[in-house]
Formats: C-alpha cells, sequence, structure tokens
C-alpha cells in the first residue's frame, strides 16, 4: 500500500501529535541514537580518501533517500499511520510558522547556551537527552537564522537555479562540482560570506545548534527537511525523466575517485541497495 | 596555561603522537621553560609556521599542530577536536559540518564560535560521543 508524505503545515493537531509520539518511542528504545549514529559514521569529507555516500558526492540524494525510508521503517512499526511530513522551507520560512509549535518541533533556543526550552524535545521535558553528541552537552540546540551573522533560508528563486540543473551530477563527483543538480542542491560552493550557503547546507546552518553539526539527526526537523530535499529530488526526476544517476559507471583505477563514490549499480553502504534501485520510489511513497 | 595540563587530559592512544609533537618543540629550544613560551601564546598570536597555532579565542585555548601524513590535530583545551579536509583546500569540523575554512585555524575559532560554554566530548569517534 503507497503512503503519503505530507507538508508539515497541513497536518492535523492528531497528526502532529502521532509524529511526535513515535519519534519520541524510538528514542526511548534507543533505536533513533542508531540512526544518529549512522549519520555521523558516513560522513566522510572529499578531502580525505575514503568512500564518501552520504555526502559531498554523487549519492548524497539516494543514500538519504534510503536512510529517510529506513527511518520511516522504524516510526511505522510504532505507528502504523505515521509518514516522515516534510518542511517546505521556501515558504515556511520564519520562526513563527506553525513547524516550530509547542505540539510540534519546539521552538528556537534560548540566548547564551542556545538551549531549545519548549516543546516535546526540550530537555527538562526528560524526553530528549543528546546521548550521541559532539560536545558534552546534554540539551538540544538551536540558533535560528544565526543572529551573529543573519543568514535567511533559501528562497524559491535560490532552490530554482538547482532544479533548473539538466544533469544528474558531474565530475569530480564531489563538493567542487560546478555544474549538476546534486551539489546545486546539497549546496557547497566557493562563494565567500553568506553567499557560500546553498539550499540543503544553508538549512542547517539557519536552525544552527545541532542541526550545524555531525549529528545534526538529534534534531528531529532534520527528517523534515529531509523529506523536502527528497521531494525536490522526485520532482526533478519527474520534470527530467532521462537524466538519470551519475556516474554511470565506477571511475577507473588511478582516477582521483577511484573507489571513492558509489556508481550507479554499487551498493551504498551500509545500505544494500543502490542508487538505481532507489530512483523510484513511487510504489512505496508519494508527496502531497 | 602549562605545557602538562592539557596532556594529562589527552586520550592515550593519543598521548604518544602528541608527546612526540611536544618533544619536537621542545628540541627546537634549549630548556623547558623556553618550550613553555613557544606553546602557549597570547591571544591573536596568529599561525605559527607550518600552519600550526596555539593562542587563547574567545576565553578558549585552542592548539593545531600538523600530524603525521597529511592530518592535523587540533584540540580545544585540550580536548581533541575531528578536522577533516575538503578537496581543493578548506577544513571542516564535526561542530560545524556544513562549510569549509580555508585554514585549521579559522575551522576551529568558527567552531568555538558555536560552541560557546560547551565542551567537547572526550572519547569521541569522528568526533561524536559514541
Amino acid at each position: 500500500m503507497v503512503y503519503v508524505r505530507k507538508n508539515q503545515r497541513d497536518l492535523t493537531a492528531a497528526e502532529r501529535r502521532k509524529f511526535v509520539g513515535a519519534v519520541l518511542e524510538l528514542k526511548r528504545s534507543g533505536r533513533y541514537d542508531d540512526f544518529v549514529r549512522t549519520h555521523v559514521r558516513y560522513y566522510s569529507a572529499d578531502g580525505d580518501d575514503d568512500l564518501r555516500v552520504a555526502h559531498m558526492a554523487p549519492s548524497f540524494l539516494p543514500w538519504h533517500r534510503q536512510y529517510l525510508l529506513e527511518f520511516e521503517r522504524a516510526l511505522r512499526s510504532v505507528d502504523p499511520t505515521v509518514t516522515v511530513p516534510y518542511w517546505d522551507w521556501t515558504r515556511d520560512n520564519t520562526p513563527a510558522a506553525s513547524l516550530w509549535g509547542e505540539d510540534f518541533m519546539g521552538g528556537n533556543g534560548r540566548r547564551g547556551d542556545h538551549q531549545v526550552m519548549t516543546g516535546p524535545f526540550a530537555y527538562d521535558r526528560g524526553d530528549w537527552p543528546i546521548t550521541v553528541g559532539v560536545t558534552e552537552s546534554l540539551f538540544l540546540t538551536r540558533d535560528f537564522g544565526n543572529p551573529a551573522n543573519p543568514i535567511d533560508l533559501p528562497t524559491a528563486r535560490e532552490l530554482s537555479r538547482a532544479t533548473a540543473e539538466t544533469v544528474y551530477d558531474s565530475a569530480p563527483w564531489d563538493s567542487t562540482s560546478r555544474t549538476g543538480f546534486r551539489n546545486a542542491l546539497e549546496g557547497w560552493t566557493r562563494a565567500a560570506g553568506n553567499a557560500r550557503w546553498r539550499n540543503h547546507n544553508r538549512v542547517h546552518r539557519w536552525v544552527g545548534g545541532l542541526m550545524l553539526g555531525g549529528a545534526s539527526v538529534n534534531d528531529p526537523v532534520f527528517w523534515l527537511h529531509h523529506s523536502f530535499i527528497d521531494l525536490v529530488w522526485s520532482r526533478w526526476q519527474r520534470k527530467n525523466p532521462k537524466a538519470a544517476y551519475l556516474p554511470a559507471t565506477p571511475p577507473p583505477p588511478g582516477s582521483a575517485q577511484y573507489r571513492r563514490v558509489v556508481a550507479r549499480n554499487e551498493p551504498m553502504p551500509p545500505f544494500e541497495v543502490t542508487p538505481a534501485q532507489v530512483a523510484d520510489h513511487h510504489r512505496i511513497y508519494r508527496y502531497a | 596555561m602549562s605545557v602538562a595540563q592539557p596532556l594529562s587530559r589527552l586520550l592515550p592512544r593519543r598521548r604518544t603522537v602528541l608527546r612526540s609533537l611536544f618533544a619536537l618543540t621542545v628540541t627546537a629550544f634549549t630548556g623547558g621553560a623556553l618550550a613553555h613560551v613557544a606553546t602557549t601564546r597570547p591571544a591573536g598570536a596568529g599561525p605559527e609556521p607550518g600552519g600550526g597555532f596555539d593562542e587563547m579565542y574567545r576565553g578558549r585555548h585552542i592548539q593545531g599542530r600538523p600530524a603525521p601524513g597529511e592530518g592535523f590535530d587540533v584540540r580545544v583545551d585540550g580536548r581533541p577536536l575531528h578536522l577533516m579536509r575538503r578537496s581543493g583546500g578548506g577544513y571542516l569540523t564535526p561542530v560545524d559540518h556544513y562549510q569549509s575554512y580555508a585554514t585549521p585555524l579559522a575551522a576551529t575559532r568558527a567552531a568555538v564560535d558555536e560552541l560557546g560554554s560547551a565542551q567537547l566530548a572526550l572519547g569521541a569517534h569522528h568526533g561524536v560521543r559514541p
């Protein structure tokens, strides 16, 4: 049975409650922190020689598609009616959005230590201790818009610069790829100042706090952000039906990216699926 | 802050590497007291040759040394901060993971900007508490 991922702004109060309840149950059972660990473990940067699957690589999109699917499967084992909603940050682009309500994601961090004080994920509620973290701090943090160097969320126009690309990705298949949909959406640039922040990366910066770090999955809004990234990719695929995942074949021995990126028919660790196998999601879920 | 103080807080597996690095600094001078001066620079002292640094930044003691291979060993108040390299130059840390900086020093200062008063986790893998 195909299920539907909805825009978070369209969820009913009951749907919001059920999503939060399932997330909290995964946290309580320890399964949530396993997802945090997976994301940390598979973040390799492209200046090092490891295989990169999750970031700075062509498989950024299919890797996160599979990652979200596995998280959603875990949520649905708790409550079969729950799906991962998406956050369209070109539209709900202020701290006043219902996304940040007390019954859903909770609000911004407070001044000083940036601790989130409202909503189900506030430390004082007792349900959301940070156990897999970069620092010793045990509480969720956010710093909307980075007041020290103010920045806005990506605009629809900014996003359209990515979706206007007609090729999936390009050599050298990393954070320096100048053309292609993948890096334009992932958001790595050579620019200076706030212009260096694009799309996916810029959203991590705007939320700030833990969302900026390697353990960004500790902020449950991570899933809503990546659900929207996946939606944007899905719509781009429909608009560009002939633009398949690249590279189609592995970079040859002796080339700079040999064994460092995943080709179309190679598995994406820790998952056993290939980019080709997750290219079409319509038999599993669709976006409303 | 003395040289011994941050050393005492290091992870056991890092200790050997760091001792040899500090030993290099020590042999470059005539005595331990001078070595202390060399590794405890005032705030704003800026980068050392080879991209190394040792300074106070926003109340935090930050240190960086080129490590064996092409790596870089960075500490904040004596605690390891994992530094990753970006293709074509540039560095990023697990505190600030979605942008890169031109130098290890800039990446470390940016991490301190984000840390606020928080302490880095010890025993971290990929810079994250396991």
